[in-house]
């Protein structure tokens, strides 16, 4: 009888290993643990056995039972992960994915976040003065003569409103400069800022429009120098443009800094050695210079004891020169064109 | 301000062996910048970019000095060899013409009368103006230009004959006075004008901008009135932008000019007149000069030099550059005095413009990069509104909606509301931007319309708007604008994005009221935050405003206990009458009992609207009684005051 129980043992293994089928599975179930099952069956005979080795057998047969049901469970296992598997494996991956929606920020919001996160890491904090100005923050305090061209309404926009006894006309500031003297009259030194704002000039052409962003950086201590402005220049142009990329200052003429610079960044296509989208190796960037004294005084700050440093480039050309946005109409960023803001 | 400078010419003041475009980069690197060298046959052009307030550099011979002082800085030989000029020889006949002059409009008139042949110019002469960008004409014209060039004052032929006058008197023009300049166009002044008027009250000049017609030298003239005039600067750039007459003498005069160089630009054109145009002085010379140059010296401490440079620089090697440039130099302990020539006082007035010179001359590439490290004396917020914006944008952004900018100024028809309260430009460039507007919709709006070809657009904007103010800058509001355009475009969507927004800005507080047009207004407590807007049924905007915003956001985190018993939830659906609002149903069913923790509109069909209570305590399981009982309450309640049915 136990060769019986074992040679049913061994049976039913071999039919179960032998099959990857579920229902093959549950057939050989059937046919050794089912009603007339051949184990079953086997059970049955235990009346017939010797009293002695009754214990015995049903201890093996036991057993057996358990070992097949054991198998039958694993086997019924491996089959259905199998299975899950081959459907899995028949899905097409290249079929599209079922996005989340994604917009677009646009280029200038997003050239904005570049810009002031590389100052903010070397202390300069960003702040947004007003667009509508006074004549005194935009030209008066910055030590513009009376008469002097960007002060006529050619070139700057003006306000059809009473003018201030004190401050002048009101027109729409040309540049972030105007943000140094609301910063110095704000705070007292050490003072570094980054206005970033809108400006507006009278002109509208292929490289010009006439509503447009600026960032103007302002340091005022005890002793600055050149030195630290070629600092900050060269700080900036790395961090935004590249490792390889670097700033040089030409001698150049404003009306608030004396001495003046025109900031030149190297061409990041040839080098800097000189090639046909350049001027030998160098691309022109922007105004900087050494805060006038003249300045400091109109803001209330004594000049004789601190000076400082400036400079303010437009951030839509910082954002052409940058590699792979070579717009050749600057109206186009305010154009709104769905297909152009979608491209970034 | 551009000029073509000519090799062969800068080099009558220039002795080095410095190749063009080593000269160029030098000139660039400390001077002014050349912005092109162009070889055309044998000469070699340098277009130059002179800066507003060197107009002493619009001069051959001043451009010479700058490029001996930078050669020679840069280890390479140069030396600046200036000419010296004759004196202009003076005949025995007194000036012909009584010139009465106005001090107030003229700092000095120099002027003679001179026999000459009128004919073409020597070769050199004419290709040297016409590499430089100035026509040549005919020899007497020829010479005021190429004088102009040379030395950098801008100076005037007349015809004598043609002027046939006793006097001529310098004053303003009156306005509606008539004159007709040598190019023969007509033009009606509107006074203020400097000009030359004859015996019979005609204008003959019209100083320091361009020549008449009456006066002008002609094929047969054999007199000639060599003049120069040094004015008032002010004056000239109004009238040469009044009429759009904006010669390179305007343009020079403009910016005001060093009375000293009259002198030596007269004189060097009464010999270029000898030399080409067998020219013979017939008068005296005229030099009424009522405003005389001024020098003056500027004190510049050595410690001040060294600390705005940023490195130590001799003071020998300040002086050594100062002197090429044409300043007087004296080191004392402590200081540098420095004597300012004629040609620069009108610039040079503070040590910081002396500096300047130094430390260009010096070379900026020469000079180190140090960022300077200290700390600006605010302290710093992490969520200010940058913060808040940002995080508003990239919202929107992985929602879907994309970012414009649209112009800040707009037309009449785009703006709301009446146009007296609109903040208007005095000068606009055209009139479709002419109002500052008060809201960003309608520029959306036009957007829309621009990308007509897309189906459905989720656009937004983050800018200012402008509020007119008495007697004082306008407000600059900063608003939260956006549009959808969609088939079938959902109210609802527009409402989820609000609702999602205030929630990330941990704004909880938030009510969305009826309108009195489609749409709903926005609250945020008793604020009003802003709209939507339902224009038709493809079409929504909103906007909200981002101050009251900033009011409420917080980052601030409230923790509450986990639940230790679990909630129990229901569904109940009432039939109501149109108009009830189901904020107010859910309002009231919460009033029950404070064992209510949740009510959500879960479903709606019709006039049946399905709530979703969750009931959870604290302390304890909720048994069954006390859910029916505030059941009872709820049902009840509802019932009476919105005359509702259960379903």
């Amino acid at each position: 009888m136990e060769e019986e129980l074992i040679r049913i043992k061994n049976n039913a293994l071999s039919m179960i290993w032998d099959t990857d089928d579920a229902k093959e599975l549950e057939e050989i179930k059937l046919q050794f643990l089912g009603r007339s099952g051949q184990l079953t069956l086997a059970m049955k005979q235990l009346p017939k056995i010797d009293p002695e080795k009754r214990k015995e057998f049903g201890i093996l047969a036991n057993e057996v039972k358990e070992t097949i049901e054991g198998a039958l469970k694993e086997k019924t296992h491996e089959t259905k992960t199998q299975a899950v598997k081959s459907h899995v494996s028949k899905i097409d991956v290249t079929n599209p994915g079922i996005k989340p929606p994604l917009g677009h920020l646009h280029l200038i919001t997003q050239a904005i976040s570049e810009i002031t996160s590389i100052f903010e890491q070397i202390g300069f904090g960003r702040v947004r003065y007003s667009e509508v100005e006074w004549d005194w923050y935009s030209f008066g305090a910055l030590n513009f003569p009376e008469g002097h061209p960007a002060r006529d309404d050619w070139e700057t926009f003006f306000i059809d409103a009473e003018p201030s006894k004190k401050y002048g006309p009101m027109l729409l500031t040309p540049h972030t400069s105007s943000g140094q003297i609301r910063e110095m009259e704000n705070s007292k030194p050490p003072i570094k800022m980054l206005n970033l704002a809108k400006c507006y000039r009278r002109q509208s052409d292929v490289s010009h429009v006439p509503m447009f962003h600026q960032f103007e950086g302002l340091a005022v201590d005890q002793n600055l120098s050149i030195v630290n402005l070629k600092g900050v220049l060269d700080y900036f142009v790395k961090s935004y443009f590249g490792e390889k990329r670097s700033a040089r200052i030409r001698p150049y003429h404003f009306e608030f800094t004396e001495p003046s610079f025109e900031v030149d960044v190297s061409c990041g296509v040839c080098d800097g050695k000189g090639c046909k989208l350049c001027k030998e190796g160098w691309l022109e960037m922007g105004g900087a210079g050494m805060v006038h004294p003249n300045v400091l005084k109109n803001s209330g700050i004594d000049p004789n004891k601190y000076n400082g440093f400036a400079f303010g480039w437009g951030v839509e050309r910082v954002l052409m020169m940058k590699e792979g946005i070579e717009i050749d109409d600057l109206r186009l960023l305010y154009s709104n064109k769905l297909e152009f803001l979608e491209q970034f | 301000m551009n000029i073509k400078i000519i090799d062969s010419w800068l080099r009558e003041y220039l002795d080095t062996k410095a190749k063009p475009a080593q000269i160029a980069k030098d000139l660039s690197l400390r001077a002014v910048s050349v912005e092109r060298t162009e070889k055309i046959g044998d000469e070699t052009v340098y277009d130059i970019e002179v800066t507003t307030n060197r107009p002493d550099l619009m001069s051959t011979r001043a451009l010479a000095m700058e490029a001996a002082a930078v050669l020679s800085e840069e280890k390479i030989d140069a030396q600046f060899k200036d000419k010296k000029f004759p004196e202009a020889s003076s005949a025995d006949i007194s000036f012909p013409i009584k010139i009465v002059d106005d001090p107030t409009l003229t700092n000095r008139i120099m002027a003679v009368i001179m026999e000459v042949k009128i004919g073409p110019s020597p070769k050199e002469i004419s290709q040297r103006l016409e590499l430089s960008g100035i026509r040549s004409l005919n020899n007497l014209i020829d010479v005021t230009n190429y004088v102009m060039r040379e030395i950098g004052h801008p100076t005037h032929v007349f015809d004598f004959d043609l002027l046939n006058t006793k006097k001529m008197i310098i004053r303003k023009s009156k306005p509606g006075e008539e004159l007709t300049t040598l190019d023969g166009k007509t033009y009606k002044l509107t006074g203020g004008d400097i000009v030359g008027v004859n015996d019979n009250g005609e204008i003959i000049d019209l100083l320091g901008v361009m020549g008449t017609k009456n006066s002008v030298v002609q094929n047969n003239t054999k007199r000639i009135m060599f003049f120069l005039d040094n004015l008032n600067p002010r004056l000239i750039r109004q009238t040469s932008m009044n009429l759009g007459i904006r010669t390179e003498a305007a343009i020079i005069n403009e910016k005001g000019i060093d009375p000293e160089l009259t002198e030596i630009a007269f004189k060097r054109g009464v010999e270029l007149f000898k030399e080409i145009a067998g020219g013979k002085v017939i008068s005296k010379v005229l030099d009424i000069y009522p405003n005389k140059a001024k020098t003056h010296t500027v004190n510049v401490e050595l410690n001040k030099i060294n600390s705005l440079i940023g490195v130590d620089v001799p003071a020998s090697k300040s002086e050594e550059i100062l002197k090429k440039l044409g300043f007087g130099v004296k080191i004392n302990k402590d200081s540098l005095e420095v004597l300012v020539p004629t040609i620069r006082a009108a610039e040079v007035l503070i040590p910081e413009d002396v500096i300047e010179e130094i430390a260009r001359v010096y070379g900026y590439h020469k000079l180190p990069s140090v960022v300077p490290a200290f700390l600006n004396n605010k302290s710093n917020s992490f969520a200010d509104t940058f913060f808040y914006e940002d995080k508003i944008k990239n919202a929107l952004k992985y929602w879907g909606y994309t970012e414009v900018y649209t112009y800040s100024l707009i037309s009449e028809d785009m703006f709301d509301g009446p146009i007296e309260k609109a903040v208007k430009l005095k000068n606009p460039l055209t009139s479709d931007m002419e109002y500052m507007r008060t809201s960003l919709v309608p520029s959306l709006l036009k957007v829309v319309k621009e990308n007509k070809s897309a189906e459905m657009i989720r656009i937004f904007e983050l800018a200012n708007t402008y509020h007119k103010k008495t007697n004082d800058l306008p407000e600059e509001k900063l608003m939260l604008s956006g549009v959808l355009k969609k088939q079938n475009a959902s109210f609802f969507e527009i409402k989820g994005v609000i609702e999602q927004l205030l929630t990330d800005l941990g704004i909880k507080n938030y009510k969305f009221k009826q309108r009195g047009v489609p749409g709903a207004e926005v609250f945020i407590g008793q604020d009003r935050l802003g709209y939507i807007e339902i224009i038709n049924s493809n079409l929504i905007d909103f906007e909200l405003g981002f101050e009251t915003i900033l009011k409420h956001a917080t980052l601030k985190k409230i923790y509450k206990p986990l639940a230790k018993f679990p909630p129990i939830v229901e569904d109940i659906t009432f039939v109501l009458d149109e108009g009830i609002n189901s904020e107010d149903v859910s309002e009231e069913i919460k009033l029950q009992s404070f064992l209510i923790r949740e009510v959500t509109l879960k479903d709606q069909f019709e006039n049946a609207k399905t709530f979703h209570i969750i009931y959870q305590a604290e302390d304890r399981n909720l048994t069954n009684t006390e859910i029916a009982e505030i059941r009872g309450q709820i049902i009840t309640s509802i019932q009476s005051k919105f005359k509702a049915s259960v379903k």
